[in-house]
């Protein structure tokens, strides 16, 4: 080779060079959006995955880990999936099922020996799930089991809210081509739904029952085949209608309502929507017409209204609750508890003990170790027959029971929000059909307000070691309870 | 007649990596090979033959010097069209079967269908490679096999100069005989051939000039015949007795005598005469006056032990 | 002409080494029977498939192209068959070139031979194409393909052995491209400068990695067929970089 043409190719290596920069430079924003939420592989990473993600093979890595720690999962060993949760999350944050099933091993399986759920854990949960819905702000499924966990284990309806309303308006799902296209499935609407239900607000679940049935509609009229599209549909012709009959039920006293399984149900065909006729009976034509010009009469539309037998409203207040409980420490860290509530069988009482300063925590970031010194237990207990009893023991797990703390408060709640709906019929959605002497407590911050039922005792060290008895000395303000655990630690 | 291959003060250092001493595989070589002869380049073993050769090729580059081939410079992509090589124990792709390997080398000359078919074919019937080999892997070529398909890879571009190091090494003495032909054979079709080789008989028999080369530095270069040729005369008579051997022996240092025949060997011109004379005198009769031919083998033996001083 | 037949030479000879064959053999087998590995659901299932099966190709193109990258040139030289081919009418720029080419068709052969069965055992498994998958088998062969020229590149200096571990060492810097990206915002001007340089300089392997769009529906690369131009074009870039490097060297090389 001649110098001139060495001299000429080292020349050329300049523009190629710029050129190489310039790609790069174009490419790199595009590779770290696609990247958002891995990790760089170092951290606590064991020497035969290290080599994998080096290469460039996360999502392989983090495939095969998590299918050992399914392994682990079925082998009972579930200490150790934590861990491996946190490494696959970090390798591939975009394995959404690794965060549902993580967050969902950390909520449930956790337990002490009679099965209940170890809540210290909750936080954890709830933080892995935020990160994967962060690194994931497109899709659904992650902001649904948000949604979920806040309804089913936490029962924090409005935190529940807030999530399936993200999901629902937000949200889409992949299509068959992979492209992030699709609507989120019409479940999503449902439990959006039945959260605002949960929270009280009844218009508005009645509205999102509405929009779901007319989406429904829609879909089964460009897909009349489809079997299962036809059930959703009318699943949710029969929530709308049943939320319908209940809010008249419980709130609307003047208006006579007839038993609705008797009569035939007819829909709109339009809107998909049971017809008035077919929610409000009435003694008479007269009746009816009477009503109507009632409604008339405030400036309101009236329902077509039709005629049948009577039935008096459900929800009568007050209704006495006289919800009572008895605490006792039987032996060493052994509760038992013997309790009244005048309510329909099958109502749930709350039960919660913890230490005094504990406060549900406010994780920044997702950490799988929790604070093994804090107590923290929570139970519930049907009532049947207006009484309802049980016994705790906290002896057998220290670890989940360690009793570090000297003072503890003991909650008993009755949640109506919570409960089941033949309960709610009798009491409305927010208890306004309830009262009770001595342990009525309004939750006046939420909209509309809400009506519990707590007692609180704030005992000591001592006398869950039954080194002294608990009296109604013990027994500690409801309210003030309440704006404890509202102020941070 | 033109240079086939002119070289001056060629030099090539390596540096021994374990003694860091500085080696001279090629020392100040100046070279003429002129066109259209079998030139014999002869040297011990690390004499610096391969790498006066790879100079040549431009395989390695000179730390001194110049040289030409077919009168450019080393390096030149036309003059490398017309030569061809065979390197000291060449491999060859082990894969390959003989056709494909000369198709490969064939298109690295440029040279196109239909063309090429024909100089593969002509290529190694030249060669004499039997024809059931030809479709066969390398792999399972005998040496000799090897030589003859490394040779028609350097037929095929019908060079004009043709570079073999060391072509017969290693073979055995039919293949070798077969070879030295095949050689002698592109001689004659007129071809420059540069032959590097230790093997000093097929040198002798195929080479028209010979050079010699030692510890990289050129020691002899001349005709094979002129060197070969020597300046003494060896006298064989008939009679005579044991005092006229002795006679001979004082002018001469030589001489020997049995089954009546006399022997004097090494005769210098100057003596010749005066011992004709003696054994003329002494009524004895002259067999023959032969001029004497050295072996080249002699000739480098000289050559080398001179220059090593033993 | 020249070029193209040292680079059909490569090929064959490459492709009848025992090693990239059992390399293709085992990758192959794995790709088959990715489907039998236990899972949690149907997603789950989908991911782990394909992760496994891009993965498998990457790490078994990684190994045939490393293996070839590394020989193509030192085994004419150790063979001493490159004598007989520098000797003939043919520039080492030529030769370089010729290598690069028919180790680069070795890798497409074994790259096209993976993906088809990858794209045989999805079909087979969910009952449709999946186009998407052979654009990640794209990016793995221009990944490749710069992987290659670099390991062509040492080899013209380089031990087979020394190239080994260069090449490796190299691919593996260059897909930490996260890492020395991060250290671009560093406050510290010459932790930025020395980041920027190693930023820039080393071949980015990892920015071709696209895996994570390939398996998760929900990641969404803006352009992605002007992304996959972009990473095209400059493995191809680089590569001539690489190349013009390689010739330079290989060119006062003695062998
Ligand atoms: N690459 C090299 N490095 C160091 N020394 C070398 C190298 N090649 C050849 N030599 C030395 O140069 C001398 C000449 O070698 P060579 O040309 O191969 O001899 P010949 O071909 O005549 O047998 C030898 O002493 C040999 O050891
Ligand atoms: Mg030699």
């Amino acid at each position: 080779m001649h110098q001139a043409t060495r001299r000429k190719l080292l020349l050329a290596l300049l523009p190629l060079a710029i050129a190489v920069v310039f790609t790069q430079s174009r490419i790199d924003p595009v590779v770290a959006d696609m990247h958002r939420g891995v990790k760089t592989p170092f951290a606590g990473l064991s020497t035969e995955f290290i080599l994998g993600p080096l290469l460039g093979m996360q999502q392989a890595v983090a495939g095969l880990l998590w299918v050992r720690a399914d392994e682990f999962f079925h082998e009972g060993d579930y200490d150790a999936i934590l861990p491996m949760v946190r490494m696959v999350t970090w390798l591939d944050p975009h394995n959404l099922d690794v965060y549902i099933t993580g967050a969902w091993h950390l909520a449930y399986n956790f337990t002490d020996s009679s099965e209940r759920s170890d809540r210290r854990y909750i936080p954890a949960a709830q933080r892995l799930l935020e990160e994967g819905d962060a690194n994931n702000p497109t899709v659904y499924d992650i902001a649904f089991e948000l949604g979920w966990q806040n309804t089913d284990k936490i029962k924090d309806y409005d935190r529940a809210y807030y999530w399936y309303k993200k999901c629902a308006e937000e949200r889409k799902g992949a299509d068959e081509r992979g492209e992030m296209t699709k609507p989120v499935p019409m479940f999503v609407w449902h439990q959006l739904a039945h959260s605002l239900t949960r929270l009280g607000r009844i218009d508005e679940s009645i509205d999102i029952w509405r929009k779901a049935l007319a989406m429904s509609m829609k879909i089964v009229r460009e897909d009349p085949k489809d079997y299962s599209k036809r059930n959703v549909r009318d699943s949710e012709r029969h929530n709308l209608e049943l939320m319908l009959k209940r809010k008249y039920s419980r709130y609307t006293h003047e208006i006579d309502w007839a038993l609705d399984s008797k009569l035939p149900s007819t829909t709109d065909p339009n809107t998909g929507e049971p017809s008035a006729r077919d929610l409000y009976v009435f003694k008479s034509a007269e009746e009816a017409r009477q009503k109507q010009e009632q409604y008339r009469a405030v400036g309101q539309n009236p329902p077509a209204l039709s005629v049948g037998q009577p039935r008096p409203p459900a929800v009568q207040p007050p209704w006495e609750t006289a919800f009572d409980v008895r605490p006792t420490f039987t032996a060493d860290r052994v509760l038992e508890l013997k309790g009244q509530f005048n309510v329909g069988d099958g109502a749930r009482v709350t039960i919660r003990l913890h230490d005094e300063n504990w406060r549900p925590p406010q994780l920044k970031a997702f950490t799988f170790t929790i604070d093994q010194s804090v107590t923290l237990m929570q139970d519930q207990h049907s009532v049947r027959q207006g009484i309802w009893g049980r016994k705790i023991d906290m002896s057998k797990d220290p670890k989940m029971y360690s009793f570090t703390s000297d003072r503890y408060f003991l909650v008993f709640e009755f949640d109506p929000r919570g409960t089941s709906p033949f309960v709610q019929d009798r009491f409305g959605w927010s208890g306004e059909g309830m009262t009770d002497r001595k342990y009525l407590t309004v939750e006046s911050q939420k909209t509309p307000p809400n009506r519990i039922l707590r007692k609180v005792y704030r005992i000591t060290r001592a006398q869950v070691l039954r080194r002294a008895p608990i009296t109604e000395k013990d027994v500690f303000p409801a309210d003030r309870y309440a704006e404890l655990q509202r102020q941070t630690p | 007649m033109a240079a086939a291959v002119s070289i001056q003060g060629l030099t090539k250092t390596y540096l021994d990596v374990w003694t860091k001493t500085e080696i001279r595989a090629v020392d100040r070589l100046n070279l003429e090979v002129e066109e259209g002869e079998v030139f014999g380049f002869l040297g011990r073993n690390g004499a610096g033959k391969t790498t006066t050769i790879k100079m040549l090729l431009g395989l390695i580059f000179p730390t001194e010097g110049t040289a030409t081939v077919l009168g450019k410079p080393i390096g030149d992509i036309g003059v490398k069209g017309q030569i061809s090589y065979l390197p000291e124990e060449a491999y060859f792709y082990e894969g390959m079967t003989g056709w494909d390997m000369l198709d490969f080398y064939a298109r690295l000359f440029r040279i196109s269908e239909p063309e090429r078919s024909k100089r593969i074919q002509k290529a190694l019937e030249d060669v004499y490679l039997d024809p059931s080999a030809w479709r066969r892997p390398l792999r399972g070529y005998s040496k000799g096999m090897r030589q003859r398909t490394g040779i028609a890879q350097a037929l095929i571009n019908d060079p004009k100069l043709l570079i073999l190091d060391e072509p017969t090494s290693g073979l055995d003495p039919i293949a070798h005989a077969e070879l030295r032909d095949i050689i002698a054979n592109v001689g004659r079709q007129g071809k420059t051939v540069f032959l590097s080789s230790h093997q000093l008989p097929d040198v002798e028999l195929t080479c028209s000039r010979v050079a010699i080369i030692h510890q990289g530095k050129l020691r002899t270069v001349g005709k094979t015949a002129e060197l070969t040729s020597g300046d003494t005369v060896e006298i064989v008579y008939k009679g005579g007795d044991a005092a006229l051997l002795e006679k001979i022996r004082k002018v001469v240092g030589a001489g020997e005598q049995s089954n009546g025949l006399g022997r004097v060997p090494g005769v210098a011109p100057k003596d010749t005469n005066p011992i004709v004379d003696l054994i003329r005198g002494a009524g004895a009769e002259i067999v023959s006056v032969a001029p004497h031919k050295r072996t080249l083998e002699e000739v480098f033996v000289d050559t080398v032990m001179k220059e090593t001083g033993s | 002409m020249v070029t193209l037949a040292i680079a059909k030479q490569t090929l064959e000879d490459m492709l009848r080494r025992k090693i990239l064959l059992i390399l293709l053999i085992v990758a192959v087998a794995m790709i088959a029977l990715g489907p039998s590995v236990g899972f949690l659901s149907p997603r789950e299932s989908s991911a782990v498939l394909r992760s496994l099966g891009l993965a498998v190709i990457l790490l078994a193109g990684l190994l045939i192209t490393v293996l070839t990258g590394i020989q193509v040139i030192p085994t004419e030289i150790e063979r001493r068959t490159i004598y007989t081919v520098l000797s003939k009418p043919v520039q080492r720029y030529e030769f370089v070139l010729g290598k690069f080419l028919g180790g680069l068709f070795t890798v497409f052969v074994m790259l096209a031979s993976m993906g088809i069965v990858f794209l045989g055992v999805l079909r087979y498994q969910e009952g449709r194409f999946s186009p998407d998958m052979v654009m990640g088998v794209i990016m793995t062969f221009f990944q490749m393909m710069l992987l290659g020229a670099l390991a062509i590149f040492f080899s013209t200096f380089a031990t087979p052995v020394v190239n080994f571990f260069m090449s490796f060492g190299l691919f593996i810097v260059g897909n930490l491209s996260s890492v020395t990206e991060s250290l671009l915002e560093n406050k510290n001007v010459a932790t930025r400068a020395v980041a920027t340089l190693v930023h820039y300089a080393i071949p980015n392997f990892g920015n071709f990695n696209i895996q994570n769009k390939l398996i998760h529906p929900q990641v969404v690369i803006k352009n992605l067929n002007m992304f996959i131009m972009q990473n095209v074009a400059y493995a191809i870039i680089y590569s001539a970089v690489l190349l013009i490097l390689a010739i330079i060297v290989f060119d006062r090389r003695e062998v």
